[in-house]
């Protein structure tokens, strides 16, 4: 970093003989590590406030001469000029005061190691053997409870192992905003509780099992699974959505066993939500696809890889072909299929964007995203974020926490422009603008930032017309700064591969003569071999197929229901060319299915919504599952026209080269905010927890998603003469879907709709999008 | 070499002591006297044995084969936690524990070991992993039969392990004896199965 | 009764002194009146001058305390009257408050203008309902009078009172756990710093004062600082309510001015219980180190009592002649610490889960005498290292009393039980033997 560090006021201590120096502010704990003196503690996190709780961390302090009459928690205690520590390593005091306060720790912790989860793990086990007595004196009765209680469907609680450290309730109340558990009773009969009637559903919660000293908090999935000896740990990056938050995945015999936070403070901290942590059983389905499969006589039969490779070759053999990469690609696969389009079946007709759509979502990708380094720590300097077709929690959780902090930290301002106040929200302490969704472009054009602000904007804003227009337009008066968070991981990285119309790599306008002769150099291949016009979209491209202009799709990891409302007749008349984790309703209609490695089975990287870079590597060691890339790259081969890479290194480095690009971004023309559709509209989006299909087989995850209601205002209540509770039916002239009404804080006329619970398939039962106009009624 | 010549000692320390008699009295005393051992063996007592016809017992801890034993009423007394995986040197014990419910009941207490493999073609009966059992159910037998012809049968899953059920015992799972708990198994409360823990 | 200097219970045997004629009746209100004629900051240098020291246990000077409130901070001010006296033998203010509780209003006016606080809160136990009751009436009487309200006297003062009772846990009587129970949280104690002074109720600088110190200021505003320092000792000026409890034959309130000892308070109390003597006692509740009889001479002032290595505490004098077990008496104490214990920091609710079980061990005859020395081990890992003063008042009586009785905790052991019939301790068993 060449960037100047802030100016701090610098402290000097003495710590057990050794001087050392650190900003002011520092609490002693973090000095002392700061020289490799570990003072053990229990309550004491980096990223908490201080408590000074557990009292296992006491130490002798001098200031100036004068001594403080009884040791002091070190994790309570800032630094000062002229202060003199002395930790157990240097004062019997401060050694016989932790001994003390371990034993004590111990009078109340059952002995039952050998079955609990954190065993072998524990903190408190750990610092027992290096701070504690050999032996316990303590003979007397221990407190008993009921072994563990559910406090929510994936979070167990041993009350009778817990230590009261008040680690999970802080970080509930301070980090997420969910104070769903807080103590009870009093005394050692002390516990943590939750309010009988409102379990632990935070979509944060995995954090506080992560956080537990002992094994009082763990996690239904992992209960008994393993123990750490067992596990190899690997270096991961989420594939939920576009945060980028660094994991750690834990494989057992090729089996992931469970994920973990990992500890990236540019990006995710120590955190991560419960679906990074606990969506991971998709990739061990019983229903994965094994082998190839091509069609014989209308039935997919199963196929050695040559075969299969020849039959796909031969069936997009000189057709004209449209490629689908889907949103949750690396960025080498996207890559992948962006030269494979180009180079291999010479077409422009790539989309990365398996969902809703628009091209003026295209051009501004194109214009203000692509290329673009706005990161999270531009929301920790920010002086007001906007948020616009966005809910942070449901959406993108790390960039909620981020931004949760700073208004804890600084009381940043924020606003929501949405058509309903979500919780969310309310613990942002957001200004809430109302609109009724499609009209956010109107409320935009009232803003007024500074070049301090970040405009965050989340991908469904397309489906306003003019909504990303007028990001813009607010941009360029106020010199504010454009996050657009994308809700998949790979979209972001898809999007600077080139996996879409009128991009080539590293955001080379398609449209840019040197651009393509730029990218037709490096790819070794005649440079009007490149088409010159920008390619199809997604739901172009489905519309060509069917009627019958492209006869050959190449479909990776694309769920069509994902998207609005699409034809399925070109999948009927088309070749297609499946590479998929899984039977869906493309490899049904499939000619060739391939199976593809699930991301712990490859290698790669990720492009957080920041642009990014996040590699990780293979953590299942033993694999039959190959990546996208290099299926693709026996396909090229097969077709005559390589890729010139078959490996994720290989095709890294090629995009390397290709990744910036120092010419003239495209150019963005504004489109108008449309009218308003009359009577009811439609609100809706996709929540954190859902029917997705990185979801399946989690059932201690599923329990603590939100319930599927329709939220509608008290105003549009009353004109249906409906209650809180009560059956509504919604529909449009593709069908109809009915849910319970909750009474919420929406804009009048809207009602709000998950876009995808398994009672509410917005795009599949009604097809039609945020401000669309709906039908609503009261009873089935 | 011939046996008529002088063996050539290796190093010179040996040289002198080896001296192979050629003929003479002293030659034939020597000879009677390795016969009289032939001999007299003939009155001794018959150490060998016929093995496998006769089988002889082998000292009280021999390290053999190892057994999972039981409480009194046939739950299992293991509780998956792999202390004796993690003790073992050879790594030949693979464990997984599993959660008990009150339905599907196997040990007493929270948890029981679901998988259980000792890989014997790993395992140097050093008894470590019973020294780590803190339940006492891993114990080792004095069998010491263990040849196969493959790799496979030689490592034993739980049903191999597990001591075989007595009088009195059920098989698991089954509920706990009536008006107990985990306490009362671990403190020797529980001395046999009682009818109404038949698993329905 | 020449040594009794009464001040605050002057008039408590009169029928109507809860009332606010009958406050009124003996220039109750006037020292308001003159307050709020005088410049606040001279009210605090007055009670600066006073010496006026907490009598809540601390014994910290109470015009210092509000002279550390910022002033012209724009924030709002507060003061909050601890009315949660829950300890073992500490009975000082609820008399108070039953007897006069105007005075409390009176200083609670006196205060507020002092440190510029426009709200001030009585957070009282729960349990004591009459006193609630009589407290609740006085307040209302004094809103009626004018003395509290908008622009009370036409001072241009404003100040609402309000009265929030407690649920009844012993830890809400320290003062950060009190606020946060006042502020509808749990009652536990709070990290400082930040001290109340600066971030107290609500975040914003906050008093929080015993209610027999706020109810001395009214008599030091009438009076003067000079008067009150020329009662009490050097360093602990001023007159105190010391209570009396126990094996005395007439316990009560004794007003006298600090500095007295227990030998004159016992003339004063009428002496230990009648056919017995003195065997120990406790100088200010039951979370003090106790004394025994070769204390009797020690002034009960803050230098002195500590010099003896005990503390003047709530000055509450809880008396035990030769009939009580002390390991008995201190067992109870304990229960009390182990069913009070918050649960915030591990030393001490884990060491007093503890120590009971030890104890009741002991007081069965079982252990030996190396269990004393683990006693005393753990007692000493508990004091200075839990979180608030709770802890070290639990470790205080059991260190105290093996230091002065160890004897009698062997005798137990030897015995095989406790030597003592608990009936001999009893008062009806001294009324028999009276009679």
């Amino acid at each position: 970093m060449t960037a100047v560090q802030p100016q701090t006021d610098l402290i000097t201590l003495t710590i057990d003989g050794f001087e050392v120096t650190v900003p002011k502010g520092t609490l002693v704990i973090r000095a002392a590590e700061q020289l490799g003196i570990q003072i053990p503690r229990f309550c004491d996190h980096p990223l908490l406030s201080p408590v000074g709780a557990c009292r296992q961390c006491l130490v002798d302090i001098e200031i100036n001469g004068r001594a403080f009459p009884k040791p002091q928690a070190s994790c309570t205690i800032p630094v000062e000029n002229g202060m003199v520590v002395k930790t157990q390593l240097t004062s019997e005091v401060a050694h016989k005061a932790q001994e003390g306060v371990m034993e004590f720790l111990l009078v109340n912790h059952p002995l039952d190691c050998p079955v609990c989860d954190k065993g072998g793990e524990c903190p408190l086990q750990n610092q027992a053997m290096t701070s504690g007595r050999g032996e316990s004196r303590f003979e007397g009765k221990k407190r008993t409870f009921e072994k563990p209680i559910n406090i929510s469907s994936q979070v167990l609680l041993d009350r009778e192992r817990c230590i009261l450290c008040a680690r999970c309730t802080r970080f509930s109340k301070e980090i997420a905003g969910d104070p769903f558990i807080d103590m009870g009773e009093r005394g050692a009969l002390q516990q943590v509780a939750i309010y009988e009637k409102d379990p632990f559903d935070s979509y944060f919660s995995g954090n506080t099992v992560q956080i537990c000293p002992v094994g009082a908090l763990t996690g239904s999935a992992y209960r008994f699974r393993s123990r750490p000896f067992d596990l190899v740990s690997t270096p991961s990056v989420c594939e939920h959505c576009a945060s980028g938050c660094s994991l750690r995945t834990d494989v057992r015999r090729n089996k992931t066993l469970r994920r973990l936070a990992g500890n990236d403070p540019e990006v995710n901290e120590e955190w991560n939500c419960d679906k990074g942590r606990w969506a991971f059983q998709y990739t061990m389905v019983k229903d994965r696809i094994a082998t190839p499969l091509i069609r014989e006589n209308g039935v997919l039969r199963e196929a050695s890889w040559p075969e299969a490779i020849a039959v796909a070759a031969n069936g997009l053999q000189g057709k004209k072909a449209g490629v689908l990469v889907g949103g949750r690609a690396t960025v080498e696969d996207s890559y992948a299929y962006a030269k494979f389009a180009r180079a291999t079946l010479g077409t422009n007709d790539i989309d990365f964007r398996s969902r809703p759509h628009s091209d003026e979502e295209r051009d501004f990708l194109a214009a203000h995203v692509v290329g673009s380094k706005v990161r999270y720590s531009d929301i920790d300097t920010a002086d007001h974020v906007v948020l616009v077709g966005f809910e942070p929690e449901e959406e993108s959780p790390i960039v909620f926490l981020r931004i949760r902090k700073q208004v804890r930290k600084r009381a940043l301002s924020v606003t929501a422009i949405s058509p309903w106040q979500t919780r969310g929200f309310k613990k942002l302490q957001a200004k809430y603008i109302g609109v009724a969704p499609g009209a956010e472009g109107n409320a935009l054009a009232q803003l007024s930032l500074t070049n301090q602000s970040v405009i965050v904007v989340g991908e469904r804003l397309c489906e306003s017309a003019g909504g990303l227009s007028a990001v813009a337009e607010l941009a360029r008066k106020s010199g504010a700064k454009i996050a657009w968070v994308p809700r998949r991981a790979g979209e972001r990285g898809a999007l600077e591969a080139g996996a879409i119309g009128n991009l080539l790599p590293g955001g080379r306008p398609i449209s840019d003569a040197a651009a393509r002769v730029d990218v037709a150099a490096a790819w070794s291949i005649e440079s009007d071999s490149i088409p010159t016009s920008a390619g199809s979209d997604s739901k172009a491209i489905f519309a060509a197929a069917a009627r019958g202009e492209i006869k050959a799709l190449v479909i990776g990891g694309v769920d069509p229901f994902d998207m609005h409302a699409p034809d399925f007749a070109g999948l009927e008349s088309a070749f297609v060319l499946s590479l998929e984790l899984r039977p869906s309703a493309i490899t049904e209609r499939a000619d060739v299915v391939l199976p593809v490695a699930a991301v712990t089975e490859k290698s790669g990287s990720f492009m957080s919504w920041e642009g990014r870079t996040r590699s990780f590597e293979q953590a299942v060691p033993e694999t039959p599952h190959q990546s996208d890339l290099y299926i693709l790259s026996l396909i090229a081969e097969a077709l005559g026209k390589p890729l010139g890479f078959s490996t994720v290194r290989g095709a890294a480095k090629e995009f390397g080269t290709l990744a910036n690009w120092d010419g003239a971004r495209a150019s963005f023309t504004s489109h108008p905010v449309a009218n308003a559709a009359q009577g009811v509209t439609l609100a809706s989006w996709r929540q954190l927890l859902d029917n997705g299909s990185l979801q399946v087989n989690e059932p201690n995850l599923a329990g603590t998603a939100r319930k599927a209601v329709a939220r509608i205002n008290a105003q549009l209540a009353a004109k249906l003469g409906v209650a809180n509770g009560d059956l509504v039916t919604i529909s449009t002239d593709h069908g109809a879907l009915s849910l319970n009404v909750e009474l919420s804080d929406l804009v009048d006329d809207v009602v709000w709709l998950p876009r995808n619970a398994v009672a509410s398939q917005s795009l599949r039962m009604l097809g039609v999008l945020n401000g669309a106009q709906v039908n609503i009624r009261k009873g089935l | 070499m011939s046996e008529l010549e002088p063996k050539r000692a290796i190093d010179g320390a040996a040289e002198e002591s080896i001296h192979i008699p050629i003929a003479g009295p002293a030659s034939l005393f020597t000879q009677l006297k390795g016969f009289w051992v032939t001999f007299a063996a003939q009155f001794k007592k018959v150490t060998t044995v016929q093995y496998p016809e006769v089988k002889e017992p082998t000292a009280p801890r021999f390290h053999g084969r190892h057994q999972l034993n039981r409480h009194p009423d046939g739950l299992e007394k293991c509780i998956g936690c792999e202390l004796c995986a993690w003790a073992c040197p050879a790594d030949a014990i693979y464990v997984e524990g599993a959660d008990n419910s009150d339905e599907q009941r196997y040990s007493p207490g929270e948890r029981y070991g679901k998988v259980y493999q000792i890989n014997y073609l790993r395992c140097i009966f050093c008894g470590l992993c019973i020294e780590a059992c803190p339940t006492r159910a891993l114990t080792m037998t004095n069998e010491y039969e263990l040849a196969d012809d493959s790799r496979k049968k030689l490592i034993f899953e739980k049903e191999d392990l597990l001591a075989p059920l007595r009088s009195g015992m059920l098989q698991p799972p089954h509920p706990y004896y009536p008006g107990t708990d985990d306490q009362d198994y671990y403190h020797g409360r529980v001395t046999e199965a009682h009818p109404s823990q038949e698993q329905k | 009764m020449s040594k009794l200097t009464p001040v605050l219970s002057a008039h408590w045997d009169e029928p109507d002194s809860f009332t606010l004629a009958g406050y009124q009746r003996h220039g109750g209100y006037n020292a308001m009146k003159k307050a709020l004629d005088m410049d606040a900051d001279a009210v605090i240098a007055l009670v600066k001058d006073s010496g006026l020291r907490g009598r809540g246990g601390a014994g910290f000077p109470t015009g210092n305390k509000w002279g550390f409130i910022p002033q012209g901070d724009n924030k709002d001010h507060y003061l909050v009257v601890n009315a949660d006296e829950s300890e073992p033998g500490t009975c000082k203010d609820t008399p108070l408050l039953m007897a006069n509780p105007h005075v409390l209003v009176e200083g609670v006016i006196i205060a507020s203008y002092a440190i510029r606080a426009k709200h001030a809160f009585i957070y009282i136990r729960g349990e004591v309902t009459h006193v609630t009751r009589r407290l609740l009436q006085a307040i209302e009487d004094a809103y009626k009078a004018g003395f509290l309200g908008k622009n009370i006297l036409g001072k241009g003062f404003d100040l609402e009172l309000t009265l929030h009772i407690g649920a009844g846990a012993y830890i809400c009587g320290e003062e950060t756990a009190l606020l946060d129970s006042l502020e509808g949280f749990r009652g536990q104690p709070r990290l400082r710093p930040p001290f109340p002074a600066i971030a107290g109720l609500y975040a914003r600088p906050t008093v929080v004062n015993n209610v027999e110190s706020i109810a001395s200021v009214p008599a030091i505003i009438e009076k003067g600082a000079e008067w009150f320092t020329s009662l009490g000792t050097e360093k602990s000026k001023g007159f105190t309510l010391y209570s009396l409890s126990g094996h005395v034959n007439n316990p009560g309130q004794f007003e006298a001015p600090l500095g007295i000892t227990l030998r004159e308070l016992l003339e004063l109390s009428g002496g230990v219980r009648s056919g017995h003597r003195l065997k120990f006692w406790t100088p200010g509740g039951s979370s003090t180190p106790i004394f025994t009889d070769a204390h009797l001479d020690t002034p009960l002032d803050y230098e002195s009592v500590s010099a003896a290595g005990s503390m003047l505490g709530t000055k509450a004098l809880q008396i035990f002649d030769e009939t009580t077990c002390v390991l008995r008496a201190v067992l109870r104490w304990t229960e009390f610490y182990k069913h009070e214990s918050c649960g915030k920091c591990t030393p001490c609710r884990e060491g007093t889960w503890w120590l009971v079980q030890i104890l009741r061990d002991l007081e069965n005859g079982k252990g030996t005498e190396a269990d004393l020395a683990k006693l005393l081990d753990i007692c000493d890992n508990l004091l200075g290292r839990s979180f608030c003063a709770l802890g070290d008042g639990a470790a205080s009586p059991i260190m105290s009393s093996i230091k002065y009785f160890r004897g009698e905790y062997i005798a137990h052991l030897t015995n095989g039980g406790c030597p003592f019939d608990p009936v001999a301790a009893t008062l009806f068993a001294s009324s028999k033997a009276g009679a």
